[in-house]
């Protein structure tokens, strides 16, 4: 008589948190996609016009900490155990840093609205919160790795990346505050020793210009944490998903190690607006160039013939690293004038890091993560007993073609709307991204659906045995 | 009269098992090294596509139910082991097929 199934439910695999965990991240991240790609079709000129302004500034963060934080917290809970062949920490302290990840980017983003930087700071403190208890378990989580290798690496710099971009972020904050009622507070020591830690960060972040405050923030953020996580962690999957295998540890180390410096040497080149910044985006540049080396010679060691579509997408996304990085290197020519035309250069930057290489990378392995999650949620424990579907079947592969299509179509026409500072072009291209958001939505319907409506049949009948006398 | 398994009626319940990730049964996959069958106990020595597999769990207590199911069988023992390591020219030619593999 078959036994007790002994997987708990929901868990997706002997190392990985419950699939909750990771579930209520990804839930969180797209739906706060959604918001941001229709906000900026209601509002086109927050690409439109030059980037320093509230709404931008709040849509950026909506994007950024709303979407693509989010979803990437939520992977890499289910993935760097997988990746690394570990167990994580705790998942209680993920649960708690879900709480504080909401409110604190909610409110961040409803406050940068507004223009409140004060309310900004209270709701960015909660976020800092919550990033600590990420980075404490998933520093605790690398120190049980056994054996180094450059994705740990890579994890390891991107968590080191994420503290910097929260802790510039907190103090840009604090400088735009005036604490007038600090002084009838600071009777106790912690809260005096706090706000005296905060305008002391407040006044040292005020000797910079503040937009190159701002852009090293933001490049900290979004090369140093999430190209840094793309890159580390496609060494473990991308191999594993094309039949292949990490071609040249070696190569893929030095261009981790390459991005690494690079992105150092930018962040003091941006905040002090320093003539090497070149160099260092030179630097960046060549890392990168190594790591497309490694992914072309990892693809062309494949066993698979057809790539998914899932990888296709993300494999768009590191292409469009190229257009990103060339443009990187021309905005960091010190003598490049600030005419309106390179202003939407900038812009057209920001778009293609956060919504092209990123967001599309995250949208391809998104493809991967949820079939895989809903799968084991549901199928786990009936696998072997009954006939259960592939991963690939808890979802429609034309619906999916049609969001990428309409995804590659949206950016391309936003990011010409963007170059133009066009409002109409780019109210145009964000429907069209939205187009693609309904596609992922109905798509993630397909597979939720699995949850409650499971899709099992019955095993084919078996050979029959010898018989023997008994 | 008892039924006694056979090394077919083994293959044949563990091609009901499959990777879903990579959408084809684990015979087929190449991922079945070894059974042994005393008596009623089936013992299965097998390994996974990769070390790091998330599915690994899930896949091994796949086979053990698979076998559990099978009339004649008592008792199931899987070891999951990583040498020699899988490798793609493992896999049968219908596994292959199934794989979407291309030559070496």
């Amino acid at each position: 008589m078959p036994e007790t199934p002994v997987i708990t439910p929901l868990k997706a695999a002997p190392n990985a948190p419950s699939a909750f965990v990771p579930l209520r991240f990804i839930v969180v991240g797209v739906l706060s996609l959604g918001l941001a790609l229709g906000l900026t079709a209601i509002h086109p000129a927050v690409l439109a016009t030059y980037h320093y302004n509230q709404q931008v500034i709040a849509i950026t963060h909506l994007l950024l900490l709303g979407w693509i934080a989010s979803v990437v917290m939520g992977a890499v809970y289910q993935l760097v155990p997988v990746a690394l062949e570990t167990r994580l920490y705790s998942e209680r302290l993920a649960r708690w840093q879900f709480l504080f990840h909401v409110i604190g980017f909610a409110g961040m983003v409803w406050m940068f609205w507004r223009w409140d930087m004060k309310q900004v700071g209270h709701f960015g403190s909660a976020f800092a919160v919550g990033v600590g208890l990420f980075v404490w378990n998933l520093v605790r989580t690398l120190a049980r790795v056994k054996r180094w290798n450059v994705i740990a690496f890579a994890i390891g710099a991107a968590l080191a990346w994420l503290v910097l971009t929260v802790l510039v972020g907190l103090s840009v904050a604090a400088g735009k505050c005036a604490y007038e009622y600090a002084t009838p507070l600071t009777q106790s020591g912690w809260l005096r020793t706090t706000l005296r830690g905060l305008q002391a960060a407040g006044a040292f972040m005020g000797r910079f210009d503040q937009l190159g405050a701002m852009h090293a923030h933001a490049h900290a953020g979004v090369v140093g944490c999430f190209v840094m996580l793309i890159v580390g962690v496609s060494c473990r999957l991308l191999p594993m998903f094309a039949v292949s295998e990490l071609q040249s540890p070696r190569r893929a180390a030095w261009s981790v190690g390459l991005l690494n410096l690079g992105l150092l040497g930018s962040f003091f080149a941006m905040l002090t607006r320093h003539p090497l910044k070149p160099l260092a985006a030179l630097v960046m540049a060549a890392g990168l160039a190594l790591y497309a080396l490694e992914v072309r010679a990892i693809l062309r060691a494949r066993r698979r013939a057809q790539l998914d579509w899932g990888l296709r997408q993300f494999l768009a996304a590191l292409a469009l690293l190229i257009p990103g990085a060339t443009l990187g290197l021309f905005l960091s020519w010190p003598a490049l004038a600030v005419t309106p035309l390179v202003g939407q250069l900038e812009n057209l930057y920001g778009l293609l890091g956060v919504l092209g290489v990123v967001s599309l990378a995250i949208l391809g392995m998104l493809y991967k993560i949820v079939p895989f999650l809903v799968w084991f949620g549901r199928y786990s424990g009936e696998i072997g007993r009954c006939r259960v579907p592939n991963l690939a079947d808890l979802y429609s592969t034309p619906v999916q073609i049609a969001g990428f299509a309409s995804y590659a179509a949206g950016l391309l026409v936003t990011a010409a709307g963007t170059v133009l500072a066009s409002e109409p072009v780019v109210r145009v291209g964000a429907l069209v991204l939205g187009g693609s958001w309904l596609c992922l939505a109905a798509n993630f319907a397909l597979m939720f659906r699995h949850l409650f409506h499971p899709r099992l049949a019955p095993l084919s009948p078996q050979p029959a045995g010898k018989a023997v006398l008994a | 009269m008892n039924e006694t398994v056979t090394e077919a009626m083994v293959l044949a319940a563990l091609r009901e098992v499959i990777d879903p990730e990579l959408g084809c049964n684990l015979v087929d996959l190449g991922l079945i090294y070894d059974v042994q069958i005393t008596g009623a106990t089936v013992r299965v020595r097998m390994t996974l596509t990769t070390p790091g597999c998330p599915m690994s769990e899930s896949i091994t207590w796949g086979v053990k139910q698979a076998l559990l199911n099978l009339g004649p069988v008592m008792d199931a023992e899987v070891e999951l082991v990583w040498e020699p390591r899988w490798h793609p020219d493992m896999a049968s030619e219908a596994g292959r097929g199934a794989l979407g593999l291309r030559p070496a």
